[in-house]
């Protein structure tokens, strides 16, 4: 059987994937080229390793996509019966189109992640980041390594059956090594990820342009230049695919650069004009626009701090006291020993103990996709101290849904005991402190506070928000528990929460109806439950500056009225109106 | 059926006019009984381990077909703190069916469904429809409380009884399903006793509109 060593097998084989089942069967035997037939057996000998491969495992493919295994059946086409060099599963690229899915997987991932903890939340992301990197680098060493050892590769031969293409081709990994004497890898969908940016398609010529085995019947000539220039045209389009797909890298380079030289521009004002100043500069204007654009994650942290303030005087000392209770609670909790010694502010000790527990379901439950607050994740049990400690502060609080996202929010900007002073400062606001205590006068006040600036910015929607009895409450009781760390990417909450510690509860107020204004066009067309739907579970792409640009073009002022005047003057008049708690108006 | 949440920014649907009935539906219970994740299967066929605690309240709306007729489900998932109560018992006006849910892992939840009831006959209109649930049967190994017990419970209460597993996909639909048949039949009931000459959608209470 006549051995056609090929000079170059590139692993950037997508095209040669195509072209093989393009080529279709005309003058194919049954078995040939990557269509499986019953009566084809297996090649003699799969275990087939490159002779001169460097003793070094190289990544496997990641595992269900099914373009790699369409790859695969192709690809021990490639082996010769005999035993000659084969070509590894893992250096199979994926299949143009479809067989982009490990990268696509792998960039939904990264995705995934970056939506909640922001790329300019850095402080977050950056191991990840880092990580991904790090694999790429890998990647695209292991592809030049790859290329260089090519030496020879069999073009024709048996194809084993479909069925078998996968075990096959774990034998050979497994007996790749064996040899190589290390133990394989998890495959992970990162590494199948071609990062290299020469955007060349180094795909076989092989198949198409050289000739065929000799035991194979001739290609007529027809049919050998329509393939010819079919291949040319995959070439093409993948070349100006690649080249398209590099250009677009480029620009997102370049603009993360400038974000980056913003960013560090910004951290330098604020660490060295800004912080050592706080008093003086806080409520100039230009730490008011610094402000807007967004606080640096590395200073962002400490500016909270001093803007939040500690009215409290809240030390770590007591921190300390308050989580040692809450810690020996937990203990007589679990050990099932009730009753420890204070008897809370009229709370029953089984609505203690329901909030002890609620804490340790909530936990998991806040922020599940970065997964750093799951039990034994690396904040799990910050944000338990946290928590716990808070309940013991202010027993007559305790814990409430909603109020983990903010301990978490905190956790990633703080060290644990200054997250703990912001967050029982930040809790002992007026406005959270009458959505805590779940008051309901108090925020039916601000709901009604809320109206009026509503219907003074967005007039048309106010009114068509009225006609479907969409109340404030329904979408408003999410954001302001959580201050809109759970309905926004995190990045963006982040920037709410920027201005909102420079502003205070007005700003929560104020976001609401630049959220309302960016989607007023939509919502005019929906009726109640879809508004109710959208507004409870936001667009996941919420772009930031979006926002803030719609926001901005809010007024938070009614007839001269400001939203600390408008606020007094309802709570004066519900007080004047009636004692007795209504229940949320419908 | 295509469901308008599969749009996010389109919402072909959203101000689909286009059914005969609405039924306003609540899913109550205590906290991480399964509310939303029972809900997210029924209404997007979906399941993640990695829920967010509901703060307040959330929506889903569902369109069914029963006996020809074009049935709009607003489906409120409520928070299940107690603290959230006074709260979330605001919004059981005009709702026309309740799920009422408890874990199977957990004995507390069910205790709390003797409370729960009564929290809905204090706060929602006299037809309501409800449905007891026991979620969570996927999970036999750590199951504290008996499908006996829960049954009994309901026998006890009124109220028609589901295990169910929102995670395996046990008993959702049906829970669904057999609530909306519940409250037609109800429906067609008062309709014909009360008042013979009402026809239509407009006459049911549709809750908030």
């Amino acid at each position: 059987m006549p051995v056609r060593p090929v000079a170059s097998w590139p692993p950037l084989a997508g095209v040669a994937v195509v072209s093989a089942e393009m080529r279709g069967p005309p003058g194919n035997p049954p078995g040939h080229a990557g269509f499986p037939s019953p009566t084809a057996r297996p090649p003699p000998s799969l275990g087939l390793v490159r002779s001169q491969s460097p003793a070094r495992p190289r990544p496997l493919p990641s595992q269900p996509v099914r373009p790699v295994l369409r790859a695969l059946t192709f690809q021990t086409v490639l082996q010769g019966p005999e035993g000659r060099p084969g070509c590894l599963p893992g250096t199979v690229a994926p299949a143009p189109g479809s067989g982009n899915v490990a990268q696509e997987q792998s960039a939904l991932v990264g995705l995934a992640f970056r939506r909640r903890v922001a790329p300019v939340d850095a402080m977050a992301v950056s191991p990840a980041l880092l990580f991904v990197d790090r694999n790429l680098l890998a990647r695209k060493q292991n592809a030049r390594l790859d290329r260089q050892n090519d030496l020879g590769w069999k073009l024709f031969g048996k194809v084993p059956l479909r069925e078998n293409a996968q075990k096959d081709s774990k034998k050979i990994q497994k007996e790749y090594e064996d040899k190589a004497g290390r133990p394989s890898k998890p495959p992970s969908p990162k590494q199948n990820v071609r990062k290299n940016l020469d955007f060349e398609p180094l795909s076989t010529t092989a198949l198409i342009l050289e000739d065929r085995p000799a035991n194979l019947p001739a290609k007529p000539a027809e049919e050998a230049q329509k393939h010819r220039q079919q291949y040319e045209e995959m070439v093409v389009q993948a070349k100006k695919r690649e080249l398209k797909e590099a250009q677009r890298r480029r620009r997102q380079l370049e603009e993360r650069c400038r974000l980056e030289e913003s960013i560090g521009n910004a951290v330098l004002t604020w660490n060295n004009e800004v912080l050592p100043n706080w008093e003086t500069m806080w409520c100039s204007r230009k730490v008011r626009d610094l402000w807007w654009q967004g606080i640096p994650p590395s200073v962002r942290g400490k500016v909270w701090s001093l803007a939040i303030g500690n009215e409290l005087n809240i030390t770590h000392e007591l921190f300390d006291i308050c989580l040692a209770r809450a810690k020996e609670r937990w203990r007589s909790f679990s050990t099932g020993g009730s009753e420890a010694e204070n008897e809370d502010a009229g709370f029953s000790a089984a609505d203690r103990e329901a909030s002890l527990e609620l804490i340790k379901l909530d936990i998991s439950r806040t922020f599940p996709n970065l997964c750093i607050f799951q039990q034994g994740g690396p904040y799990h049990d910050t944000l338990h101290s946290i928590l716990g400690a808070y309940t013991c502060y202010r027993p007559d609080v305790g814990y409430v849904q909603g109020m983990s996202f903010i301990a978490a929010v905190l956790i990633l900007n703080l060290d644990t005991a200054d997250a703990f002073i912001a967050f029982s400062n930040l809790l002992n606001k007026p406005c959270q402190m009458a959505f805590f205590r779940v008051d309901h006068g108090l925020m039916l006040t601000y709901f009604a506070a809320f109206e009026v600036f509503f219907e003074e910015n967005l007039p048309k929607l106010f009114a068509h928000f009225k006609k479907n009895n969409l109340t404030p409450d329904i979408y408003l009781i999410d954001w302001i528990f959580t201050l809109y760390s759970k309905s926004l990417p995190l990045d963006l909450a982040c920037r709410i929460w920027d201005v909102f510690c420079r502003d205070g509860e007005e700003f929560l107020f104020r976001t609401a109806l630049g959220i309302l204004k960016l989607f007023e066009d939509i919502l005019t067309k929906m009726d109640f439950i879809h508004i109710a739907q959208f507004l409870t579970r936001l667009p996941e792409d919420l772009p930031a500056e979006e926002v803030f640009a719609s926001i901005a073009t809010i007024q938070m002022q009614s007839r001269n009225k400001k939203w600390a005047q408008v606020l007094t003057a309802l709570q004066k008049d519900s007080r004047d109106v009636e004692k007795g708690s209504p229940s949320l108006r419908h | 059926m295509a469901s308008a949440t599969d749009s996010r920014y389109g919402q072909k649907e959203s101000s689909d006019q286009n059914f005969d009935y609405m039924f306003k539906i609540l899913i109550i219970g205590n906290s991480s009984v399964g509310k939303t994740s029972f809900l997210f299967r029924y209404a997007d066929d979906s399941f993640t381990p990695a829920f967010v605690s509901t703060v307040g309240i959330d929506f889903k709306v569902k369109t069914i077909y029963r006996n020809d007729k074009r049935i709009k489900l607003q489906i409120w998932d409520t928070a299940g703190q107690e603290r959230y109560r006074t709260i979330t018992t605001a919004y059981y006006r005009g709702a026309m069916g309740f799920i009422l849910m408890y874990d199977i892992t957990n004995e507390e939840s069910f205790n709390a469904v003797q409370d729960w009831s009564t929290q809905i006959k204090t706060y929602s209109w006299d037809n309501a429809q409800v449905l007891l649930v026991g979620n969570k049967c996927d999970m036999e190994d750590e199951r504290v409380v008996s499908s006996e017990r829960g049954r009994q419970l309901a026998d006890h209460l009124g109220f028609e009884f589901f295990e169910a597993s929102a995670k395996d996909n046990i008993n959702v639909k049906q829970t669904f399903e057999r609530l909306v048949d519940v409250i037609c039949e109800k429906m067609s009931e008062s309709l014909d006793t009360a008042d013979p000459a009402v026809t239509g959608a407009k006459h049911l209470p549709t809750p908030r509109a």
